[in-house]
């Protein structure tokens, strides 16, 4: 029998660290808390009026914090405390996520080298302000792009220390 | 890998965000209990297996998160046309 | 001259020598060398030993396709990898190769007596002579064979390397470095657009690395493309797949071409590419020639010598010999010539060859034959002469050399092209399939798409002999040791697809995959076959293009980062407190908490114990959640579950079950009403994601009229289950704004309100069938407010508990586990839960299959409860039970245990089954069979514990 030697790390062992990342032309770090909410109605208007606020109109646009992710889907990045109303009884969905999901910043020259290590998409093109739901290898993310060199990636909460380290490990 | 294109984002998407739905176009009967055995049986098993123009069911699992339908050739492997779900076939 | 190192000549830098070992003997190369052209150099010509017969073998080809010299190279103990081919392995100080398939060294091997019996190894061998008897198959046959056969070893030690990967956009990707692909790099480039130019050798250049003349323009080229900024150029890198829309898969070697000191970073990275248009590139592969002793050492292709003189400035021989049946054989000729090579003599097969290449070639003082073939390669461990002959004839004559080179015509590399399913025509002139129509936005340039002046040729199957098929011993395959006779026998014993004939011969299914071995194997069936070659088919061309690592392929994913460990906001504590783990789906979730020196069954029965008697505390927050809001909202879940929800007031709770419209369970879980239009719906751990996107296929295309939107909330909440007769008085006091008491929040029941100052929904459910409460915070407060909870749970004893006490505790009840007591087959009928079936509502996913006639029959399995006569005997989850325990092998079974344990409230081992028309048999003794002896076990109900569910209401 041939027997092999236990990993030096496991799966088990990978944890979020408290400090960024800071590697040749990018950086990795954790973003700062927000209020999450999805956003859901087949009529956009509806939700503006509850809300009092403008929601982009295409998927894949952003405004003000909010991206549209489909046809009746927006994911709202809002400061940290911010509430919303629920909007009971109208023909819309409006759910806090906060705890859901953990934010990624990815920033320098090689930002977008270092998503497309396993992002499919073309993110070299995605134009400033771009907010899409995709995939790192099998996780999956949301690739919003906040500046010209400098990304926001949203990752549910379990799936945050592997795609941690998948960044650390091809950054 | 396939390139798809989401009639609902309006561009070619990379297929690992895509999962495939089966064949399109069997609508779940509005009153079931009308359909005798062999009809549900028919409805709940029997598929076409085509060489050829297939119509299938594709989610954007990993992007809008929607529903459509496709016609694609299974030979070639190359979709001809995708639509929006609840459009006639074509 | 010295040793076979040409004075003049080649890209290798003379002034830095670099050291290296094969087979532990030390030798000396040059910086530019490959292993092959080093050892070459040195005088070496044997490289090892093939597959089957054991034959000394040498270099056959100086690229990507040499099917003999194949090396395992050795980096340190963990990092060896095999099967290399040595023309491949760039050379760095310290490189230190083996040969393989020798035993016990290359020059002699004992089991070439393999060869000497050749006769008795022919086509089918294995499948015609290891069929009898059965059991020396395993004993015998197959550790002899393993011994003899097979390619190198495996590495023995964990692999210490890490490997890189990432996808890649560009609008034109040039596969191959030649002359034609860096022509169209150089043209895409200078429409702007993003340009990736790859190249599987040590430099780019192809072909005219061998061809000094073309030397200035490839560097001017070269230049230019390495200055423009849209253009990247990967060397060391082979396009190994190409997928549908252009989607080019290849890896790049990182590391492998320096010495291990000098290697820093990922050894290998996978390159996915996708491009609006993809060059091929890819050249051509030039084609042995089939005759007697065509695989000796010193026995190569043209183009191998070519490329070993100007390239690596080598002599491959020092007196040469061309056997050509196609004039690029004579321009190699007089190319090695000029570079100082001695080539005796060229033979063509042709009688009519270009006047100005014969004069040429007497003009340089080398004999000429027309019309005349080799009949033979003679030498051992090394070829010494050949004989040669008018084509098919017997009139033989020898000549001394130490080097035979075969000029049998070139084979264009359609590998990529035919992998994107792009289709192929035979071209007479070439003897060979060349690119034809495609769907792919792609095109074929230089040697791959035929447009290559090489001159002209004939295609062969073998050359002439007088002797008859069955008595010669060319090699077609020579990796798998494939003869020309072996293709005879192949069509003899009836095979006529060249699909058959390949598995059947095993041609062309070797790691180089028929590169020099598929158009004479193709050639020699139609031969045999009296067929023209278009009739005999062309196997099919798979990635990838050449054997690659696995960690190249596993790209990110390797050891700690193969998958996401889902770990919950409470892992931690569980981890500071000794957990024991198991993984469910992704998660880790802790099994147990030992205390001490106790095992697990010591553990789960305290923990069981505590819970029964007291209060324990369990992490529940891997259950999926699922936010369902909307007016719709109770329609929907109306039309999804079985059970009726319209009824449900806000505040309150119902366990659902969801079926396939197959009518079989699918998923179960309690939801709550958190509002009139909002459910916080749970389902299984592993069935989550499975759930909602069933739920949103009917949602999106069945019923798109609903007004009602699902959002997946597992990860938005921790859950923490607080379960015992002491739960109450553990919670109380972190609880605020939620009446405790039994009258205002009943079992079956959700509150909002804090707990700990934050925000909680708190259910008053039990899976345990104590008093329990599941309390659900943002899973950003999990690890607080479980610590709360464990620090008020203190005077109570209160007991941290795994998921083995959570499954013990509910199979006393006869709560069943989706998966584990179902299979996929069941229906509520059959697991005795027809009572969640609202039998009002006229429809609902799987409702009229369940009136299905097999699904109503007699004999279903039924989930029941099984005794065992001896209560310390726990039965094994899975055993089959039958009615019967002395019938005749093989027994009718009825069958089998779905969960089974010792139970701590009962004292006593208890297991649910499902058992064919179970609920008819209660009392009955039933029986299971075990290795150990047959275990006899009493029917029972499923509810072992408190059937009347008294305690839940403590
Ligand atoms: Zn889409």
């Amino acid at each position: 029998m041939l027997e092999i030697a236990p990993m030096k790390l496991s799966a088990a062992d990978l944890a979020l660290p408290a400090e960024a990342l800071v590697a040749d032309g990018v950086q990795l770090a954790l973003a700062d808390d927000y209020a999450r909410f999805s956003l859901r109605a087949r009529d956009a208007a509806i939700l503006e009026g509850l809300l009092g606020r403008k929601l982009p109109a295409k998927i894949g646009e952003t405004l003000d914090g909010v991206a549209c992710l489909g046809p009746d889907e927006w994911l709202a990045l809002l400061p940290a405390g911010t509430a919303l109303p629920l909007g009971e009884g109208l023909p819309v969905s409006v759910t806090d996520i906060s705890s859901r999901a953990l934010g990624f910043v990815v920033e320098g020259p090689r930002a977008v080298e270092l998503i497309t290590s396993g992002c499919p998409l073309d993110v070299a093109k995605f134009p400033i302000g771009r907010g899409t739901r995709t995939v790192f290898e099998t996780v999956e993310i949301v690739v919003w792009r906040t500046a010209e060199a400098r990304f926001h990636i949203e990752v549910w909460r379990s799936f945050a220390p592997w795609l941690w380290h998948a960044l650390a490990a091809a950054a | 890998m396939l390139l798809i294109h989401c009639p609902y984002c309006e561009e070619d998407r990379p297929e690992v965000e895509f999962a495939n739905g089966g064949q399109a176009h069997i609508a779940r009967p509005a009153d079931p209990s009308a359909y005798s055995d062999p009809q549900w049986e028919e409805f709940l098993y029997i598929r076409r297996n085509p060489r050829g123009r297939h119509h299938e069911r594709w989610r954007h699992v990993h992007g809008c998160g929607r529903f459509f339908n496709a016609v694609r050739d299974t030979v070639s492997d190359r979709f001809e046309t995708t639509y929006k779900a609840g459009e006639p076939a074509r | 001259m010295s040793g076979y190192r040409l004075s003049v000549g080649g890209r290798i830098n003379r002034a830095a020598p670099l050291s290296f070992t094969f087979d532990g003997k030390a030798y000396q190369g040059l910086e530019g060398d490959s292993l092959a052209s080093a050892l070459l150099a040195s005088g070496v010509m044997l490289f090892g030993r093939s597959f089957k017969y054991h034959r000394p073998r040498g270099i056959l080809g100086m690229g990507s396709e040499e099917p003999n010299a194949l090396m395992t190279v050795e980096r340190g103990p963990a990092r060896m990898t095999p099967n290399l081919r040595a023309p491949s392995v760039a050379l760095h100080a310290g490189l230190a190769a083996k040969s393989q398939n020798r035993f016990p060294t290359l020059r002699r091997d004992l089991t070439a007596v393999n060869d000497t019996l050749s006769a008795f190894f022919p086509a089918g061998f294995y499948n015609k002579t290891f069929m009898w008897p059965r059991a020396a198959w395993e004993s015998v046959y197959e550790p002899i064979i393993r011994r003899l056969a097979g390619l190198g070893d495996s590495p023995t030690t964990r692999d210490p390397d890490h490997y890189g990967a990432t996808y890649a956009h560009c609008d034109v990707l040039v596969v191959g470095a030649g002359p034609a692909g860096i022509a169209a790099a150089v043209e895409a480039a200078a429409t702007g657009g993003r340009v990736i130019l790859i190249d599987e050798q040590e430099e780019p250049g192809g072909g005219a690395l061998a061809d000094p003349a073309q030397w200035a323009d490839l560097a001017a080229s070269l230049a230019a493309l390495n200055a423009a900024d849209n253009v990247q150029i990967l060397s060391r890198t082979t396009a190994i797949g190409h997928y549908h829309q252009n989607f080019v898969v290849a890896v790049e070697r990182l590391t492998d071409h320096l010495a291990p000191t000098d290697a820093k970073g990922a050894r290998e990275k996978l390159w996915r590419i996708r491009a609006g248009r993809v060059v091929l590139a890819q050249g051509a592969i030039e084609r042995p020639l089939v005759f007697d002793g065509n695989d000796i050492p010193g026995v190569m292709l043209a183009s191998a010598a070519r490329t070993a003189a100007l390239r690596y400035g080598v002599a491959v021989g020092r007196s040469v010999i061309v056997m050509a049946v196609h004039d690029s054989g004579w321009r190699d000729a007089l190319a090695l010539m000029a570079a100082g090579v001695t080539v005796s003599t060229i033979i063509d097969l042709r009688q009519d060859v270009a006047a100005e290449l014969v004069d040429a070639a007497r003009g340089a003082g080398i004999a000429v034959h027309l019309g005349c073939a080799v009949t033979s390669a003679r030498g051992r461990l090394g070829i010494s002469s050949i004989t040669y002959a008018p084509g098919g004839t017997v009139d033989e004559r020898a000549i001394a050399c130490d080097a035979l080179l075969m000029a049998g015509g070139w084979t264009p590399t359609v590998h990529l092209w035919s992998h994107a399913k792009g289709t192929l025509r035979w071209d007479g002139a070439w003897g060979a399939y060349l690119p034809d129509t495609t769907h792919e936005v792609m095109t074929c340039v230089g040697g791959c798409g035929g447009a290559w002046d090489y001159g002209s040729g004939l295609a062969l199957g073998t050359l002439p002999s007088a002797k008859p098929l069955h008595k010669r011993k060319g090699f077609v395959d020579f990796q798998n040791d494939v003869k020309a006779r072996d293709i005879g026998l192949a069509v003899q014993e009836g095979f006529r697809s060249i699909e058959h004939i390949k598995r059947y011969t095993t041609n062309g299914m070797a790691t180089d995959q028929g590169k020099t071995s598929n158009l004479n194997g193709l050639q020699i069936a139609s031969d045999v076959l009296s067929r023209p070659v278009t009739e005999i088919g062309l196997t099919t061309f798979r990635p990838p293009y050449t054997p690659q690592t696995f960690g190249a392929l596993l790209g990110h994913h390797k050891e700690a980062l193969f998958q996401p460990l889902r770990k919950t906001a409470i892992d931690d504590w569980a981890r500071d407190h000794g957990a024991v783990y198991e993984n469910v789906a992704q998660w880790r979730r802790a099994r147990y908490f030992p205390r001490g020196a106790e095992d697990m069954d010591a553990a789960v029965l305290r923990e069981c114990l505590a819970v029964r008697d007291s209060v324990g505390m369990f992490d529940a927050s891997t259950l999926g959640k699922i936010e369902v809001v909307g007016p719709d909202a109770a329609e929907f879940l109306n039309r999804l579950y079985t059970n009726p929800w319209k009824s449900l007031a806000p505040g309150r709770c119902r366990y659902g079950l969801l079926l396939r419209e197959e009518g079989f369970i699918m998923d179960d879980g309690v939801a709550g009403r958190m509002a009139p239009d909002r459910f916080h719906v749970t389902t299984t751990t592993g069935g989550a994601a499975r759930v909602l996107n069933m739920m949103e296929d009917y949602l999106q295309t069945e019923w798109s009229d609903l007004d009602v939107w699902l959002t997946s909330a597992t990860e938005q909440w921790a859950v923490i289950a607080v379960q015992g007769p002491k739960a109450r008085d553990v919670i109380a006091g972190l609880v605020s704004g939620i009446d405790l008491s039994r009258e205002a929040f009943p079992h079956m029941a959700v509150r909002e309100g804090h707990i700990c100052g934050v925000p909680t929904r708190l259910f008053r459910v039990s899976f345990t069938g104590e008093l329990g409460f599941e309390v659900n915070v943002p899973a950003q407060h999990g690890r607080m407010v479980w610590e709360a909870i464990h620090a008020a749970g203190q005077p109570y004893d209160i007991t941290p508990y795994g998921t083995e006490a959570m499954h013990v505790l509910r199979a006393e009840k006869g709560f069943i586990i989706i998966g584990q007591d179902t299979d996929g087959t069941i229906t509520p009928e059959d697991a005795g839960m027809a009572w969640a079936i609202g039998q009002k509502k006229p429809d609902f996913v799987g409702k009229r299959s369940l009136a299905r006639p097999d699904l109503v029959a007699q004999g279903r399995k039924q989930l029941v409860g099984l005794l065992t006569e001896d209560g310390t005997h726990v039965l094994e989850e899975g055993a089959q039970i039958v009615a019967d325990p002395d019938q005749p092998v093989p027994m009718t079974m009825i069958g089998h245990v779905t969960s089974a344990y010792l139970s701590p409230a009962l004292g006593r081992s208890i297991a649910l089954a499902l058992v064919a028309d179970g609920r008819a048999r209660m009392g009955e003794t039933l029986y299971v069979p075990m290795p150990g002896g047959v275990i006899r076990a009493v029917v029972t109900g499923p509810v072992f514990y408190d059937a009347e569910g008294s305690r839940l209401d403590a």
